[in-house]
């Protein structure tokens, strides 16, 4: 099944550490084990599907890589993909194009910035992905191998190779895999792809920032106390949120902390407007630390004393339930000129 | 053993650099600073001392966000230039 833009390559060898140093002479890799990309095993990644396996579903940049249906499938095999993660991962390329969220400019910046990919709704279950205990890894396959899957496209695709097309000044664990299932079971506000306006039975979301930041509440059910530790995670300026007040950040609250919130009767948009609120810092520090600001014309007019919201409006605080039993929740800050998109998992006929 | 080769084909690039200048005289120059630390003093600098000793100007200077890609309007400007000045990182 070669074709133009897929060629074959003799690595004259079935020694899995042949395929790995001939990957790695060539740029290839991520330096982990690979799984052979042979014909077979591509075409067995195809074979769920009657697509048109060189349909293009994106263009990356900064290479411009062509990401067909078949690049895509190759690169699900080495990072160890089942067939029915692939539409997951078609969706997450193409979420990842959508000029909202600015490729180029994640994929090239010094910041460490990953796109942390979310799985939601049906596909979740069916096709095993963790949304519960342990949910960010280790230990399950759909999460680990969609997301290093999708960062290998981002390598050998995209063209974000350390040095080349990614200046991530010091990179980051998440730049190896970094893919999470929704809980959707234990979430008390329904889906978030519909909360978005995306009504599809399975979704993916990709949002482009950093490794989660744990908080922790194991003393509190009153959704305040919960909260206002999110908050002060949030307020830092330690983040690129604190310059760019447009960004985003993901709360990934844990089913508990969600209870407790809904319990109180808060709704998603409650618990992203108090965080709006709380989640705040003094201005004139803010101004002190960041000469470039990309800020709304109003935050301007704020006087140094008085408390600047770390985001521009509640719509940037973006609410998701992940997780297991326990009381810890995470803050994923963004990395900035950058929006998250939440795509469709088209089905696979 | 054949693999398949993970990285395809690359597609059409979005622009490309015009050709150099072999002679700056009466040329306009522009720059384009992408708004990094000092970098729309370097660029003029450069830009300055490029002038004096070729004989071209320094008609347009453009400041954008380095995060994100220049407006239509910004390129136009610039492209009333014959050699833009950019680039600089942190």
């Amino acid at each position: 099944m070669a074709d133009a833009s897929s060629q074959l390559v003799d690595i004259g060898s079935d020694d899995p550490q042949v395929l790995l140093d001939r990957f790695a002479t060539r740029g290839w890799g991520d330096g982990l084990p690979l799984v052979a990309p042979t014909p077979e095993r591509v075409d067995a990644m195809l074979a769920g599907s009657s697509r048109e396996p060189d349909e293009v579903v994106a263009t990356l940049p900064p290479r411009s890589g062509v990401a067909t249906r078949r690049i895509i499938a190759i690169n699900a095999v080495l990072a160890g993909c089942r067939p029915e993660h692939l539409g997951v991962l078609v969706a997450a390329v193409r979420a990842l194009a959508r000029p909202e969220v600015n490729l180029r400019g994640v994929n090239a910046t010094t910041h460490p910035v990953a796109p942390l990919l979310v799985v939601h709704g049906e596909v979740a279950r069916t096709a095993g992905y963790n949304s519960g205990l342990g949910a960010f890894g280790p230990g399950n396959l759909a999460n680990a191998a969609t997301g290093r899957a999708l960062r290998l496209m981002l390598l050998h695709v995209a063209g974000a190779v350390p040095g080349a097309g990614d200046a991530s000044t010091q990179g980051g664990p998440a730049k190896y895999t970094y893919c999470v299932a929704e809980n959707l079971l234990r979430s008390p506000w329904g889906g978030y792809a519909a909360s978005v306006g995306v009504d599809a039975p399975s979704a993916v979301t990709v949002h482009c920032g950093e490794a989660p930041h744990n908080f922790h509440d194991m003393e509190s059910d009153q959704p305040a106390a919960i909260l206002d530790k999110a908050a002060s995670v949030m307020a830092s300026l330690g983040s690129n949120n604190a310059p760019v007040s447009g960004a985003e950040f993901f709360v990934m609250l844990c089913p508990e902390h969600a209870a407790a919130c809904a319990a109180a009767g808060w709704t998603r948009g409650n618990v992203a407007s108090y965080l709006h609120e709380r989640a705040r810092m003094r201005t004139g520090d803010l101004r002190d630390a960041f000469a470039l600001r990309a800020w709304a014309p109003w935050q301007e007019t704020f006087g140094d004393d008085a408390g600047m919201p770390i985001t521009e409006h509640p719509g940037n605080i973006r609410i998701v339930v992940v997780g297991g039993p326990g009381k810890h929740s995470s803050v994923i800050p963004s990395w900035g000129m950058t929006r998250s998109a939440t795509v469709p998992v088209e089905p696979e006929p | 053993m054949k693999v398949y080769a993970p990285d395809g084909a690359v597609g059409p690039s979005a622009a490309s650099l015009a050709p150099p200048r072999p002679v700056l005289a009466g040329k306009r120059i522009g720059i384009l600073d992408n708004s990094k630390p000092n970098a729309g003093l370097l660029l003029g600098r450069m830009a300055e001392r490029l002038a004096a000793r070729t004989g071209a100007s320094v008609d347009v200077v453009e400041r954008k966000n380095a995060a994100l890609p220049a407006p239509d309007d910004m390129l136009a400007r610039l492209a009333e230039a014959e050699v833009v000045l950019t680039g600089s990182a942190d």
